[in-house]
């Protein structure tokens, strides 16, 4: 499965706007809903509290009515006794208490501001401009309601919020009043406010935490993805290489065969009707012509070159005697080449491998020849054959400077140039399911391929069944001779 | 080069060369000695056993490379059933690889296909009257590089033989399959167990599956 790159900024776009769609969506309708919900918690809070005014005013003229039945106002001494049980009529700790003017705006009482008793605060007002007294007076004559406005609260002395209820004890001709301070209202609304605040913003980072895992998760799906089908791809671009490298030698394989077993041949028989037309000539007492010898020596030369092509596209004796002699070979004819001492141990059977592993195991003992002449300044090479314990394995092992040595030296090619070389061969032996291993020091280097046999052990067998059928035929063939 | 005329007894010679122009140019160039007399002619190493049990030749003229079975491999089960007929290879191919494992076949000579009918003459006669035979090419490079022991290797037949062995079948058996005689087999199965310095059949299975010689 392919998944290209644009295929995933689709995605990873698509889960950020789906996002950010979900986080306004949902922080919109929580906020609305709370706002509502606030509201109502408001309402239902000064409702509360006007209630709670309502109660404690008509509590507190009840008392008054229950102590003093007979209103007598210009009695100083029952004025007094109210104003004392205004005075302790106390709740919510220091900010609740009455107030009592009469309808002149004198204060009767005010437990808070005793200094205020006995003089006229009809004219009082406050920073709005609203004169209080009269307009607590007027709700009080109009059979009590509630005021809003603003007033120092004495438990911290600060100008808040204050709501009022004010109702008229008509036998005194007073206005009674009480109220509560609105703040604790707007602070416990402004702690669900934030509240409210906190569970957007954590719906906002849950939001935030889902679409990036979600989008980590596309990419380290992506990733694996990717990273699987880069592995197939390269795996089946080193078949297609390994195809390759074995179709090309199959061909030169195949034409080396069609030189050596076909033109050359063909000349041979050449030659051989040239030598009866001079034994002819001879024998007629003819002196043979000398063309006739020209003609014969330069079928030789030609001959030979083929055969030089021939050898050199594949090596014969790979495909006729098997890897062990053609890498005998190959060492002796490197021997006489370059007067670097090879010896070589090879196992005492043959024909064990397929030619694809025998033309890959030969090229690597051709390619480790070659960078042992050019760069090792070696003066002796082993060569190891030997299948033991399942492995197939090959060793060439020379005594020089070791890789890293010739690429100090200055004369020797530069390190890529047979690094190239051992790369291929490395994916060539890979292709066996086998290894190649390098190691190299100054004391000299050793190239090692191993292949396990299970890959090549059927392929005698399989032979074997082959001879097996031409062992019968021979069979009848030589009942039939006898 | 005299062209003898003692004609007394032919040495009969078999051709065997997957090449029928090689075969002509060659039998042209030699009817002009009488003292060698072509009895016959075939394409390929599985050919060549039947035509020599047949023609029974003196001396077989054997290419290496051909179809179905090289030249060697023919080499050594004609020479296990035919002891008299010597072979002289006759081959494109001048690395002693081949030379060695000619010679260790059962071969009695090895010459090139590009010396010259001369050469082919006295190599055949040479190896006719029991003498090995190289053509001068091959006979200098063996100066160099003598036949050391290559003998330690196994051949063709001899690890057939012990492929079979390893697989459970008695020397009878395998001589029944091979289509030659139990001392044969025998005498295969000595040489394997010197050549490997091996000496017990658990041995000899052991070996033969290690290397891939059957499936285990």
């Amino acid at each position: 499965m392919i998944l290209p790159i644009r295929l995933f900024y689709i995605a990873v776009i698509q889960v950020i706007l789906t996002s950010i769609v979900i986080y306004f969506f949902v922080s919109s309708e929580y906020r609305e809903l709370s706002h509502n919900n606030l509201q109502i918690l408001e309402s239902f809070l000064i409702n509360q509290k006007k209630q709670e005014l309502k109660n404690y005013t008509s509590l507190a003229s009840a008392a008054i009515k229950h102590i003093h039945p007979e209103a007598k106002p210009e009695e100083k001494s029952k004025q007094v006794a109210i104003q004392n049980l205004i005075n302790k009529l106390l709740y919510n700790g220091d900010d609740g208490y009455f107030f009592a003017y009469d309808d002149q705006g004198i204060s009767i009482a005010h437990p808070k501001e005793p200094n205020r008793v006995g003089e006229s605060w009809w004219d009082l007002e406050n920073d709005e401009g609203d004169k209080i007294i009269q307009l607590l007076i007027s709700n009080a004559k109009a059979g009590g309601d509630f005021l809003h406005y603003q007033w120092r609260k004495p438990s911290n002395q600060k100008i808040l919020s204050k709501m009022s209820y004010s109702t008229y004890l008509h036998d005194w001709q007073w206005m009674l009043g009480t109220g509560v301070y609105l703040d604790d209202v707007n602070q416990q609304l402004a702690v669900i406010q934030e509240e409210i605040d906190q569970h957007i913003n954590n719906t906002k980072q849950i939001i935030l935490i889902i679409s990036l895992s979600s989008i980590f998760i596309i990419f380290l799906f992506g990733l694996i993805i990717n990273l699987n089908h880069k592995k197939k791809a390269d795996k089946k671009i080193n078949e297609l290489g390994q195809k390759i490298i074995n179709l090309q030698e199959e061909q030169h394989r195949h034409v080396s065969r069609e030189l050596h077993d076909g033109i050359v041949q063909i000349l041979v028989s050449v030659q051989y009707s040239i030598e009866a037309t001079g034994i002819f000539l001879t024998q007629s007492k003819n002196e043979k012509p000398k063309p006739l010898t020209e003609a014969e020596k330069n079928l030789k030369v030609a001959i030979q070159e083929i055969r030089r092509i021939s050898h050199h596209l594949h090596p014969r004796v790979l495909d006729e005697l098997g890897l062990s002699a053609a890498i005998a070979g190959l060492a002796k004819e490197f021997s006489k080449q370059t007067k670097i001492e090879v010896s070589l141990t090879k196992p005492k059977l043959s024909k064990l491998l397929p030619d694809d592993i025998n033309i890959s195991l030969y090229r690597v003992v051709q390619e480790s020849l070659i960078n042992i002449e050019k760069h090792a300044q070696a003066t002796h090479v082993t060569i190891d054959l030997s299948v033991k314990n399942k492995w197939l394995t090959l060793a060439i092992t020379d005594n020089g400077i070791g890789f890293n040595g010739s690429k100090k030296n200055k004369t020797g090619a530069p390190f890529a140039s047979f690094g190239i070389g051992l790369r291929n061969l490395t994916e060539r032996i890979e292709y066996h399911c086998g290894q190649l291993k390098v190691c190299t020091s100054q004391e000299g280097t050793s190239i090692i391929a191993i292949i396990p046999s299970h890959v090549f052990s059927h392929y005698y067998n399989n032979n074997q069944k082959h001879a097996n059928t031409y062992n019968t035929d021979k069979m009848s063939s030589s009942t039939l001779a006898k | 080069m005299t062209i003898s005329s003692q004609a007394e007894q032919p040495t009969s010679v078999l051709l065997v060369d997957d090449h029928p122009m090689v075969q002509d140019g060659l039998t042209a160039c030699l009817s002009y000695y009488q003292d060698i007399e072509i009895i016959g002619s075939t394409q390929d190493g599985k050919s060549a056993l039947t035509q020599a049990l047949a023609l029974r030749p003196d001396v077989i003229l054997m290419d290496i490379s051909m179809p179905d079975m090289n030249g060697i491999d023919a080499t050594e089960i004609i020479t296990e059933q035919l002891p008299d007929t010597k072979i002289l290879i006759f081959s494109m191919h001048d690395s002693l690889e081949f030379v060695n494992s000619a010679m260790q076949a059962g071969a009695s000579g090895y010459i090139l296909k590009d010396t010259g009918s001369a050469e082919v003459y006295l190599a055949i006669k040479a190896v006719a009257s029991g003498k090995i035979h190289f053509s001068p090419s091959i006979a200098t490079a063996l100066l160099e590089n003598p036949l050391r022991e290559e003998q330690e290797k196994l051949t063709t037949r001899e690890q057939m033989v012990l492929a079979l062995i390893a697989q459970g079948l008695s020397s009878k058996e395998v001589a029944k399959k091979l289509d030659i005689s139990f001392r044969t087999v025998e005498a295969h199965r000595r040489n394997i167990k010197t050549k490997l310095q091996l000496e017990s059949l658990a041995e000899l299975i052991r070996y033969a599956v290690n290397h891939g010689l059957v499936d285990s």
